[in-house]
């Protein structure tokens, strides 16, 4: 991470905001954190100081006071020395499951601002929340943990006493899982024999086969994948140019035959496995690049050396983010559709500060809608911090 | 289920050790006593079977004195395997009594698979109407062989965190939980005095035979590096690297961490990067001796497929059928270099 190359009276300003944060707010610590190396990074920039432990609550809050950090970060692993100097001295006892989703990660997100990049991870987070870590891997809710990282993304931290002792490569699996990597469609779709033929002999041939799929409501990704492909179905169906659409995705041949074939009737048999309505239907599912963009769909995202990492510093809860002055807020699965990082996660003073800013930007923060100029603003203090973190305004 | 047969089927059970504690021999007596000659020699027995066959072999089992020597013969097996030392061939005796197991374990009832499943604390369940084994993921991934794609998590039915298993597979379960149970209990075990004494002989055959087969195999490639035989991960970072192409942190380590795994030292390691336009010397030379573990408390080694993969510098469409076969770039380079 580089330090801030900004002008001193900025860099003042943060010092004196992140000082005030953290002698207004007492930062609770993580469970067991006597076990946990702490790390942070200084406004100084001048590279990172970890291999900390805390073994008191107070102790830690003077430290916050008297150095306040930019960034803060905690082990998700446990410890037997957690200040011990080097990783193999520290002693690993095990660690949390972490899934770190950043809208860095999302393809083409880079197309669209802030807001929009948000929004997106969001959507992106619950399905990883609530498809595969509540419901195929079954995990209580009372040992998930969710966060919205001071950033562009989220954390989920997973805390079940089962999963602490799994080591890289069995996490790497999970995500191997999550993400739809190696999924054998051919293993879901097979051809049950529905009529024989006796031969002189004396041997059952078949003759008649049907093929069948998984139903929707099957568990994982049985009936995941189905409803991924009732999904692209619907979608090619539901299009302005369904016979382009189809095109698309390689089918060419009888296209249009497909679309007639496809009467609302027949989507509710396909629904229940039956594939075998007519040729062209039965082609449309033995078609690969379908059953590929299929799995794309409906795969979850996470960041994979994160999760696979079993010595991962992760941000603390309630801290600030050093580039936003956001906080690093916990949240819970239902709160999450609701959730606004723009105005929930906004932990800094409203007071104004005149900056100087050297492109035009919008923003939409705590419900007031911001349209600067380049040139001096005066603006919140909160969002001061962001315009400085991403190095387009000063303070002079 | 304390019937003899079963306990020398499966020594490995607590059962089974409980049985030679409450029958009150002492090493003793089974290393000088004639009643266990017949125990010693089933024990060398199965090594060498592990050593040829891969399996420790089948004896019969008819009656209760072909079953009580064939129950201490692992325990004699296993001591004289830590003496050997050898930990190729401790990987390879573990393997072919977990081998041997399973060739029983497919013929058990559902109740006696739970039963001995028992032994290693998995949490699982059973569905009667499907007749399938419920295992809890974790349990699953611990002791599944996910290196094949049949057993990868993703292509099992998985719900609430239990994948649902055929008897066949939950069998295999059992096979590798019990072979890493071996493989700790070689590592963690000490030698004793006096089953070296006692086996002398045998252990320096054995010994002897491994070290052959071992040259045989394992003649390392070292010093200078043939750059046609790098897989082509390292190829491409290489390549990329001498044309002073942007390469992201994790794959210059890779790069270095596979270098300094073929034991080319930091001068050669340099002397490969240095055709590159934006070669700093003093800097590279500083981040080799880290990775090397020269000015760092740890000499790294090279990255598998699966984390090359991870981080995204596993090119995966220049994968060939060597690549398919091995998981690891060192495997790789190796084998190639074997086969020149």
């Amino acid at each position: 991470m580089d330090g801030f190359k900004i002008s001193n009276k900025s860099f003042e300003f943060l010092k004196n905001i992140f000082k005030d944060y953290y002698k207004n707010n007492i930062i609770d610590l993580p469970d067991r954190f006597g076990r946990r190396e702490f790390a942070f990074l200084f406004f100084n920039g001048k590279g990172m100081v970890r291999h900390l432990s805390f073994n008191k609550k107070i102790i830690f809050n003077k430290f916050l006071i008297n150095r306040y950090p930019a960034h803060c970060y905690y082990s998700s692993a446990y410890y037997t020395i957690p200040d011990a100097p080097t990783m193999q001295e520290k002693k690993w006892m095990g660690a949390e499951l972490i899934f770190d989703l950043d809208s860095d990660h999302l393809p083409n997100a880079e197309k669209l601002n802030y807001e929009q990049q948000l929004n997106l991870v969001k959507k992106e987070f619950y399905k990883l929340v609530n498809d595969f870590l509540l419901n195929d891997f079954g995990f209580n809710e009372k040992y998930i943990r969710l966060y919205f990282s001071g950033g562009r993304g989220y954390h989920c931290h997973v805390e079940d006493p089962k999963i602490l002792h799994l080591d890289s490569s069995e996490r790497r699996e999970i995500v191997d899982y999550i993400t739809g990597r190696d999924l054998k469609e051919k293993l879901l779709f097979s051809e049950k024999i529905t009529n024989t033929r006796k031969l002189k002999s004396g041997k059952n041939v078949p003759i008649e086969k049907t093929l069948i799929m998984p139903k929707p409501n099957e568990p994982g990704w049985r009936g995941r994948i189905s409803r991924g492909l009732i999904d692209l179905l619907d979608e090619i169906r539901m299009s302005n140019d369904p016979v382009k659409k189809l095109q698309e995705y390689g089918v060419k041949n009888n296209a249009e035959k497909l679309i007639s074939d496809l009467s609302d009737e027949r989507i509710n048999r396909i629904k229940e496995g039956r594939l075998d309505q007519s040729k062209t239907i039965r082609k449309f599912f033995l078609n690969n690049v379908l059953r590929k963009t299929a799995v794309t769909m409906s795969a979850g995202e996470t960041d994979e050396p994160v999760t696979c990492d079993i010595k991962r510093l992760i941000r603390l809860p309630l801290s600030l983010h050093g580039k936003t002055g956001l906080k690093v807020i916990p949240l819970k699965i239902d709160e999450l559709k609701e959730f606004n990082p723009l105005k929930n996660a906004v932990a800094l003073p409203e007071k104004s500060v005149k900056i100087q800013l050297n492109q035009k930007f919008n923003i939409i923060m705590n419900d007031e809608k911001f349209n600067l100029h380049p040139g001096e603003n005066e603006i919140p203090s909160y969002l001061a911090v962001i315009l400085i973190g991403r190095k387009i305004a000063t303070i002079e | 289920m304390t019937d003899l047969p079963v306990l020398a089927k499966y020594p490995f059970l607590k059962e089974s050790k409980n049985y030679v504690k409450e029958n009150e021999i002492s090493i003793d007596e089974l290393l000088n006593d004639s009643i266990y000659e017949r125990a010693r020699l089933i024990g060398i027995e199965r090594l060498d079977n592990a050593f040829n066959k891969r399996d420790v072999g089948n004896r019969a089992l008819a009656t209760d004195y072909d079953c009580i020597m064939e129950l201490l013969s692992y325990p004699i097996a296993r001591m004289i395997t830590v003496c050997i030392g050898d930990i190729y061939f401790k990987r390879s005796y573990a393997l072919s009594e977990a081998v041997h197991s399973y060739n029983y374990l497919i013929n058990e009832s559902t109740s006696n698979l739970i039963k001995i499943s028992d032994e290693f604390k998995f949490n699982i369940k059973y569905d009667k109407n499907n007749k399938k084994f419920l295992i809890y993921f974790t349990d699953y991934l611990k002791n599944a062989p996910t290196r094949y794609s049949q057993w990868k998590m993703i292509n099992r039915v998985m719900e609430n965190g239990y994948i649902s298993l055929s008897s066949k597979d939950f069998t295999r379960i059992i096979q590798e939980a019990l072979r890493s149970r071996i493989n700790n209990e070689l590592d963690t075990r000490k030698c004793s005095k006096i089953i070296n004494e006692s086996f002398k002989s045998d252990i320096i055959r054995l010994s002897k035979l491994i070290e052959k087969h071992r040259k045989k195999i394992e003649i390392e490639p070292m010093g200078s590096l043939d750059e046609n035989k790098l897989p082509p991960c390292m190829k491409e970072i290489l390549k990329s690297i001498q044309s002073g192409e942007n390469v992201p942190h994790m794959g210059r380590f890779a790069m270095v961490a596979f270098l300094n795994s073929l034991k080319l030292n930091t001068s050669e390691i340099l002397q490969l990067f240095s055709t590159a336009p934006d070669f700093e010397e003093e800097k590279s030379r500083y981040q080799v001796e880290h990775i090397s573990g020269k000015t760092s408390s740890t000499s790294y080694t090279s990255p598998g497929c699966d984390k090359m993969r991870s981080y995204g510098i596993c090119p995966t469409e220049k994968m060939d059928e060597l690549c398919k076969r091995y998981r690891h770039p060192l495997t790789y380079y190796k084998v190639k270099w074997r086969n020149k």
